[in-house]
């Protein structure tokens, strides 16, 4: 009798997220094999075959390759460049917020703040009060200096991303990462104590591995949310100048919403979540050789 | 200084050292928490004050005053709550039988229950953008943009698999022994959950939610491309100041504080509930 009714335990989120993720996710990529255009009705909705992924794809001379190529590398080095900043200042920060200093929680929740702020808010924040070369403290620090500042958001856009991005992903690789470490047994740290081993020994040697699956977990965690993110670019540099600071869930926002090609929109959505995966699978399997090598 | 023993000048030495570390790791924190910490003080500016940078000014009320009197405002404030609740609400409701099911449960195959949750796993790494466009033309079409319903449904769709995610290794701590006793006292399925192992779990429920919470309130890439004006949260509504080169800072400031205090407040408070959650849910799971 009870085996019967354990699914119905299931059923309704099962369905939910189904309804809401899986079937408008298969439509994208029916979506994306058809020639649709949401502001020309009058010419219907067609069957374009692969044609949507050839428009991004296809390289006919190499002086003229498709933008595709640029923006996937962007986001390539906006996602990696900023997964490595989170983890060696998350793991030095961490390293720091272990000792017990007077007052190291209200230190830990200052570092924390970051993270729990909307992405619009802290963008626009830093591009009105810090970034800005007229009124930001960075371009009233840098004329105090004798020093002529640069607007960053148009020379520089995807460092600032990167930037913005660390900022604040680095409190939640420190949520992670710090209790790793207060996991370390204290024994552990006695016989490091009696060994007379150096700080950058004890540091990088011993503890590092102890919290390496840690470091995984926020490193895999944070590729899932940040390769996402589309609000902080949208506040701070529009993905401008250009193109130069896309990512491709923002190429795919701005091919629908100001192109209105629903096909090509959902090719480039297709394709985005197949890179999506592919990444995090590459990842996870690295995780699980590293994991199997440890133990 | 000569007559100290050498027992005095260690301890004196750690505490020059204590007190070191303390400067250091507090300077990093407070230059870490600058930018929010300036916007704070930034609220209590007058416009006149907030044009150039500093530090040192008469503090004022009026710029909040005349950012929360805004009907704009309060509309989106209320939008935000009313999405955070609800979406909260119904993913427990729906996430926490699933993922005792999902543990507990016995299923005609074997290996239902575990590529179910594999299932909702591999849900959590779909971006947004790959459901983005189905959604916006429907949404469009049935006029859903206009109801706060249509984020919600959204919302719950796409939060449901964290807070299964993050309960399954809570429920995975229950003895099965208890279960089992429980079962052969001829306890339903139903009591087994409310009765026996929500009580047990009631850590992760918590944290799950307060996670949630966060998500939904910081959330801007569904709001924004699944409301209209009578509809938008929070994050979208500060999304508008973006075109505003160095204008209006203070109440931009004090808007963003009304928007970014209830997150970073709850955040603050249950960090190590949080902390407990996400490293148990994926360094064990």
């Amino acid at each position: 009798m009870k085996k019967q009714k354990d699914w119905l335990f299931l059923l309704p989120a099962i369905l939910v997220v189904a309804v809401m993720t899986q079937i408008p996710f298969i439509l994208t990529i029916i979506y994306s094999t058809l020639k649709w255009n949401l502001s020309r009705p009058d010419l219907g909705i067609t069957f374009n075959g692969l044609k949507n992924y050839l428009y991004y794809l296809k390289i006919d001379d190499f002086q003229n390759i498709p933008e595709f190529y640029s923006i996937f590398w962007q986001t390539i080095v906006l996602t990696v460049s900023t997964l490595i900043i989170c983890s060696v200042v998350g793991f030095l920060f961490s390293i720091l917020l272990d000792h017990a200093v007077p007052g190291i929680n209200i230190a830990r929740t200052l570092i924390m703040g970051p993270f729990f702020v909307m992405s619009t808010a802290s963008g626009v924040i830093w591009k009105t009060t810090i970034l800005n070369t007229t009124f930001g403290w960075y371009g009233v620090i840098f004329k105090s200096l004798g020093l002529k500042p640069i607007d960053l958001l148009s020379y520089r856009p995807l460092a600032v991303i990167i930037l913005l991005f660390s900022w604040q992903w680095i409190p939640f690789f420190v949520l992670i990462i710090l209790a790793g470490l207060q996991g370390i047994p204290q024994d552990v740290e006695d016989s490091v104590k009696v060994d007379g081993a150096n700080w950058f020994r004890k540091t990088f040697e011993i503890k590092l591995p102890m919290i390496s699956e840690h470091m995984m977990v926020a490193v895999m965690l944070g590729l899932i949310f940040i390769v996402k993110e589309i609000g902080l670019i949208l506040v701070t540099t529009a993905g401008g100048p250009g193109t130069r600071s896309y990512n491709l869930p923002y190429a795919v926002y701005m091919e629908i919403f100001n192109g209105s090609q629903v096909g090509r929109a959902g090719a480039l959505a297709t394709m985005t979540v197949i890179i999506t995966l592919i990444s995090v699978n590459i990842l996870y399997r690295i995780i699980r050789k590293r994991k199997a090598m440890y133990e | 200084m000569s007559n100290m023993t050498l027992e005095q000048k260690h301890r004196l030495k750690r505490k020059i050292k204590t007190a070191m570390l303390t400067i250091v790791i507090f300077g990093i924190a407070i230059f870490y928490f600058s930018p929010i910490l300036y916007m704070f003080l930034s609220a209590f500016k007058t416009e006149h004050q907030a044009v150039m940078p500093m530090l040192f000014f008469q503090p004022t009320l009026e710029t909040i005053k005349l950012v929360l009197s805004d009907r704009n405002m309060f509309g989106y404030l209320k939008n935000s709550l009313f999405q955070v609740f609800f979406t909260t609400l119904v993913c427990l409701l729906l996430a926490i039988p699933a993922s005792f099911a999902l543990v507990f449960g016995k299923f005609r195959k074997k290996t239902t229950g575990e590529s179910a949750y594999l299932w909702f796993i591999t849900t959590i790494l779909l971006p947004p953008v790959a459901v983005i466009i189905p959604l916006y033309t429907w949404y469009q079409k049935f006029n859903l943009i206009k109801s706060p319903l249509g984020l919600l449904i959204a919302y719950i769709g796409f939060h449901v698999p964290i807070v299964v995610w993050m309960l399954h290794s809570f429920f995975k701590d229950v003895p099965v022994s208890i279960i089992e006793a429980s079962e052969l006292d001829g306890c339903s399925r139903f009591r087994q959950l409310v009765s026996i192992a929500l009580p047990l779990v009631r850590t992760g429920v918590i944290s799950a939610g307060l996670l949630v919470a966060i998500f939904v309130w910081n959330e801007f890439f569904l709001a924004f491309n699944l409301t209209g004006n009578d509809t938008a949260t929070l994050s979208v509504y500060m999304a508008r100041f973006r075109e505003q080169q160095g204008m209006f800072v203070a109440q931009l400031s004090a808007s963003s504080m009304v928007a970014v205090l209830p997150a970073v407040i709850l955040g603050w408070i249950t960090q190590k509930s949080l902390v407990k959650g996400l490293t148990l849910g994926s360094v064990k799971g």
